[in-house]
């Protein structure tokens, strides 16, 4: 088996190469959404022939690992993986697949939909933002209500402001959100020189420069030193609460927060 | 090992040498101060420059010298100095410029490559420059002209690996490493020739079966340990007494999934040191064994020397992505501290070389885990000053949500995905005898992700999260200069004297300022 995935990174290996000579950019996949028809039809031809050594989803067994393999990903419509294919690796154990063009390119296409597939599954991608409700709901609604009335029912409501909060959030924002909310702006009461005070939106507090947007719409700035600035910060709070959260309580406030449909 | 490369023809043009200009590769053992000559400025890593002409007396009146546009490029590249020539990087592209007036000399665009795309910076060996790009090629361009010379690729781009790494020069060696985490890919670093282009040797971060303990770090009834990880994302240090290479080594793959892999995981998360011309291992220290949150640890493993606990020792110190701070006897890579600079609730304790124990309840899993001390600072690189002896990082203290994605033995890529909430960003000078912070630049935002400089007019230079370019007292840290870029500062600021006058360059988003005492 070793000899064989050594073997296989060689024969991939000259394909880096050959490839490599180009010296151009490299082309991204996916650009065009694969056809989802064509895809299943290679699911099933894949699971049929291939999937006894390469497993279902393509990740390798007994057989060559297909998802990190060089020769699949510079493969277009079948042309790489379509010798290999037809005329197999006998000295590696691999025999002949008499299959037609066509469903060696439908193939291809499966194994270029589960590549997007598990490159994907990073925190750059759009996947896994369906992560199910279920997978993290794993506390109770009882002691997630216990903690909700304990320490958050005096700015928050479930009946108010967090009626149906679980409709607005898909899973992880709803958990991300709860353990710190973003986007909620910060407010500043600034008092002048002259003792008037301005209150409004915070915009910058470096350190150098205060900047607001008042209440009466106008931006104001002014060098820091130059006034008292007092800062009213909404998520000071769950700053605090940030801190002391044990997972067991992720999770219990999630599963209670689920229930607010 | 066999590499396709192609000549251009400009080699006739180099047969015939002259070392009064360019960079002779002997002089990074002890560069003078008008050159900022590596991606470091030395061997060492320690980015601070012996240059006292600004001081903390003189800072506040700091003045614009020239900017330098790029016209839109985003900068993330460390610019290099060489006989009054700076060398400004990003993607495919290469901008020679006056150091002393920021006028363009000549502006190397790669042939047939997009614009865009980020680089840490070009290295100099006489006159050729070297880079490495996102297509994951390494380019040899003729500094005088900038011309490329050859190009030779390095890695798999369809394998989601990429380059960006400035290579380090030792005598006439291009030393290399290659980045990548998207798709599992295995890390490792090459020696080049820089006239061929010619690969002397290559270092892999996933061992062989006759390295017994590296190799039963790793499961073997799949292939997880060949698949990847270890990569080699940012320039290491060279100790030339010890003749020892110190670089970084990335997380190990699937990133997020600790199951598909039980074990340590050598050599990913570590700081190895290697002998430069055999490319072999000569010693490691792993910061993060076993790790499950993508804590790379390249940060730049930063060379001193001095006493410690009475003692005459070379040392090492590493403010880690992970939240702990190392100091180690870098002849032996036995830790002397280890100490965390960030709060951090994954470390169950150190085993007895020093090394953290991962506690395995902070793993990732499907319904989440709250994780602190990542990323307790990144990539933008500290700073050591010898006069105060601290080491000058910038960090951020957050709370991680970790989450596994894809759990399973057959697990690939990230597997997990991640939120850091919360985040407090500062400055922190950490006492290289103690590990302890000596102060935090507490004003607000101050710190944040920026690379550091500090020079020996006691001052330490840096940006903070408002993108004000700031200037600290090295030993009190209170902010001395400030200046609102309009940008982010992508790297370091790096310094240089020319004709009696200090420079000191920021590079923020597509500018290059250059900043200096009024001039007489």
């Amino acid at each position: 088996m070793k000899k064989f995935a050594l073997v296989a990174g060689l024969v991939l290996g000259a394909v880096f190469l050959l490839s490599a000579q180009e010296g151009a950019a490299p082309t991204p996949r996916g650009q065009a959404a694969p056809n989802p028809a064509a895809v299943e039809r290679g699911r099933v031809l894949f699971k049929t022939n291939c999937a006894a050594c390469h497993a279902e989803d393509a990740t390798g067994g007994r057989g060559a690992d297909l998802i990190r393999s060089a020769l699949v990903r510079h493969d277009k419509n079948g042309d790489q993986i379509g010798p290999v294919v037809t005329n197999g690796r006998v000295d590696k154990g691999m025999p002949p697949f008499p299959l037609s063009e066509t469903q060696i390119q439908d193939i291809a296409v499966f194994l270029q939909a589960q590549i997007t597939l598990f490159d994907l599954h990073t925190r750059f991608g759009p996947y896994p933002n369906d992560i199910p409700a279920e997978r993290l709901a794993t506390g109770t609604a009882e002691a997630g209500k216990a903690y909700f009335e304990s320490r958050c029912s005096g700015c928050h409501s479930p009946t108010g402001d967090l009626a149906g909060i679980a409709k607005k959030y898909n899973p992880p924002d709803l958990e991300v959100h709860f353990l710190y909310p973003s986007g909620v702006p910060t407010t500043a009461v600034v008092t002048l020189p002259s003792g008037e005070k301005l209150e409004g939106t915070l915009l910058l507090n470096d350190g150098f420069y205060v900047a607001i947007q008042g209440k009466d719409g106008w931006y104001h700035s002014w060098p820091a030193r130059s006034v008292k600035t007092e800062v009213h910060d909404p998520l000071a709070a769950h700053a605090e609460l940030l801190e002391k959260y044990t997972d067991a309580d992720m999770h219990n406030i999630f599963t209670y927060l689920e229930t607010l449909k | 090992m066999k590499r396709v490369f192609f000549l251009v023809a400009f080699t006739c043009l180099f047969a015939t040498w002259v070392p009064a200009q360019g960079l002779d590769p002997a002089k990074l053992l002890k560069p003078s101060t008008d050159i900022w000559p590596t991606f470091n400025g030395d061997y060492s890593g320690r980015r601070y420059s012996t240059l006292a002409q600004i001081s903390r007396q003189n800072v506040g009146s700091l003045t614009l010298a020239w900017a330098f546009q790029t016209h839109g490029r985003g900068l993330e590249s460390m610019p290099i100095e060489v006989n009054g020539i700076l060398y400004i990087s990003a993607g495919n592209e290469i901008w020679a410029v006056d150091a002393r007036t920021g006028r363009q000399i000549w502006h190397f665009a790669r042939p047939g490559a997009p614009t865009g795309g980020s680089n840490k910076g070009v290295a100099m060996w006489k006159d050729r420059l070297f880079m490495t790009t996102p297509d994951a090629q390494l380019l040899c361009v003729d500094a005088r002209a900038g011309k490329l010379i050859w190009q030779i690729q390095v890695d798999d781009p369809t394998l989601k690996a990429f380059g960006g790494v400035a290579p380090l020069v030792i005598r006439d060696h291009i030393i290399i490493g290659t980045s990548g985490d998207t798709a599992d890919l295995p890390g490792f670093l090459e020696s080049v020739d820089p006239m061929t282009g010619k690969v002397e040797w290559r270092w892999d971060a996933m061992p062989k079966k006759d390295d017994t303990i590296a190799w039963n770090s790793w499961p073997h009834d799949t292939n997880v340990g060949s698949r990847g990880g270890g990569m080699t994302w940012l320039t290491g240090t060279y100790d030339p007494a010890l003749n020892l290479l110190y670089w970084g080594t990335g997380n190990p793959h699937p990133v997020e999934n600790g199951d598909a892999r039980p074990g340590a995981n050598l050599y990913t998360c570590a700081i190895v040191a290697l002998n430069p011309d055999t490319g072999k291992l000569v010693w490691y220290f792993q910061s993060s064994p076993h790790d499950t949150h993508d804590w790379d640890t390249v940060m730049t493993p930063v060379l001193f020397d001095g006493t410690f606990k009475g003692k005459p020792r070379k040392m090492l110190a590493q403010a880690n992505k992970n939240g702990l701070f190392f100091v180690l006897d870098r002849t032996n890579g036995k830790a002397l501290i280890s100490e965390a600079f960030v709060p951090a609730n994954w470390v169950k304790g150190y085993d007895d070389r020093g090394q953290p124990i991962p506690d395995s309840d902070r793993e990732p899993k499907p319904d989440g885990v709250l994780v602190t001390g990542g990323v307790g600072t990144n990539w933008q690189a500290p700073s050591y000053d010898p006069d105060t002896g601290l080491f000058y990082v910038n960090s951020r203290e957050t709370m991680g949500v970790f989450y596994l994605t894809m759990p399973g033995k057959s697990a690939e890529g990230w597997a997990g995905r991640d939120f850091f909430l919360g985040s407090k960003s500062m400055l922190k000078a950490i006492d290289v005898q103690t590990g302890k912070v000596r102060w935090t630049a507490d004003t607000e935002g101050r710190g944040g992700q920026s690379g550091i400089l500090s020079t020996a007019g006691h001052l330490v230079f840096t940006a903070d999260m408002s993108q004000n370019l700031v200037a600290l007292d090295a030993v009190t840290g209170e902010v001395l200069w400030h200046m609102y870029a309009g940008g982010s500062l992508g790297t370091g600021p790096m310094t240089y004297e020319l004709d009696g006058r200090q420079y000191v360059v920021y590079d923020a988003d597509g500018v290059a300022f250059a900043f200096a005492l009024p001039s007489r």
